[in-house]
């Protein structure tokens, strides 16, 4: 198994028209799918789902990017999942930070949008208090 | 088991010592290492943004502005509202220059010295172009518009540094001038790193060597940049 994968590591770089056409294949195919992105900014009225569009779209890009050109795809299986498991981290610090946020969102609007803003005023009003 | 051919076969046997179990070099693996860093570096400044961007969907009397009304700028068509326009041209000339990069990885494996030489320069011409399109970018921002926004108090506030902003709440400027700020920092090291490569393929120093993968070192940082502006990207200008 791991000699078949030193085999294929080696024609993946050793036949030089083989990895050009691959090098532009995915050149275009992150031009296109810039152009989409384009495209989607200008037909689409901003909404959660233009936004979770364009997430998955920058994610197939990265998979391009890191697969091809990183030469990830080629890389041993140990490597890539080194690689790739800990970035399964930044999911859970973005699920955190989405419920933070809308709590945040929240108390601003409980005070009155007076928190950020005008930090002087807030302060007259927490002196009332005491 | 007692044979060589069974003993390649055992995975164990890849861990015994003696060679990389990776297959990659030393440094390379670094290398991969170093980028999981920053990416965490880079998740965690993005994630930053979404987090203070969210926390303001609410507020509605200095509301998180629109990329549209800020960045709609682009040079020499003064007074256009022409949105997202030259930070798409940004982006091909990264993704460009990305693309020189591997083609002289892919020279190096070849040892085409004379390659890797035009592809380098091909490469730090983009970046080069990269960061003075952000100087660009950063100047507009910084600058504002004519108009300007007029404060409760009478003051009017043009463009946006780290107390002010003519746009929205002060957090998003700030959040703008860290995030592209680290990212312009990256490519700025990228360029001059890639300086010092191509400086030592044209000495033959690789090729003294007989190979050339410190260009694929580098070129996994150059594409890692690369891959940093796509997020970038798609979280400041298109959502």
């Amino acid at each position: 198994m791991s000699a078949h994968e030193a085999t294929e590591h080696l024609e993946h770089t050793e036949s030089p028209s083989d990895m050009k056409a691959k090098i532009w294949k995915t050149f275009w195919i992150l031009l296109v799918l810039t152009l989409v992105d384009i495209g989607f900014y200008f037909i689409f009225s901003p909404s959660i789902y233009r936004n979770y569009l364009f997430i998955v779209l920058g994610l197939v890009k990265a998979y391009f990017i890191v697969g091809i050109f990183m030469h990830m795809k080629f890389e041993r299986k140990f490597l890539v999942w080194m690689i790739v498991l800990p970035m399964s981290f930044v999911i859970y610090l973005i699920t955190l930070m989405v419920i933070e946020g809308n709590y945040t969102d929240n108390a601003r609007n409980v005070e009155g949008n007076q928190v950020i803003h005008a930090p002087a005023e807030q302060h007259q009003d927490g002196g009332h208090g005491h | 088991m007692a044979n060589s051919a069974t003993l390649t076969t055992d995975p164990r046997a890849q861990w015994g010592g003696g060679k990389s179990p990776f297959s990659v070099s030393y440094g390379k693996l670094m290398m991969w290492i170093f980028l999981l860093s920053d990416a965490f570096s880079f998740s965690t400044l993005l994630i930053s943004y979404g987090f203070i961007r969210h926390s303001f969907a609410g507020v509605t009397d200095n509301p998180w502005p629109s990329p549209d009304h800020v960045f709609n700028h682009f040079p020499f068509l003064h007074g256009m509202h022409l949105p997202l326009m030259f930070v798409s041209l940004m982006t091909f000339i990264l993704i460009a220059s990305s693309v020189t990069m591997v083609l002289a990885v892919e020279a190096g494996h070849r040892m085409a010295k004379g390659e890797v030489v035009k592809y380098m320069i091909m490469t730090i011409i983009g970046g080069a172009a990269f960061l003075g399109c952000q100087a660009w970018e950063w100047t507009q921002f910084i600058v504002g518009s004519e108009a300007g926004k007029t404060l409760a108090d009478g003051t009017v506030v043009h463009g946006a540094n780290l107390f002010q902003n003519e746009y929205g709440p002060v957090a998003f400027a700030d959040l703008f001038f860290i995030v592209t700020g680290f990212h312009g920092f990256h490519v700025f090291s990228g360029v001059v790193i890639n300086i010092i490569i191509l400086i030592q393929t044209m000495n033959g120093v690789f090729e003294k060597r007989g190979h050339y993968e410190m260009v694929e070192k580098v070129g996994l940082y150059w594409h890692f940049v690369d891959l940093v502006w796509v997020f970038v990207f798609t979280f400041y200008y298109l959502i």
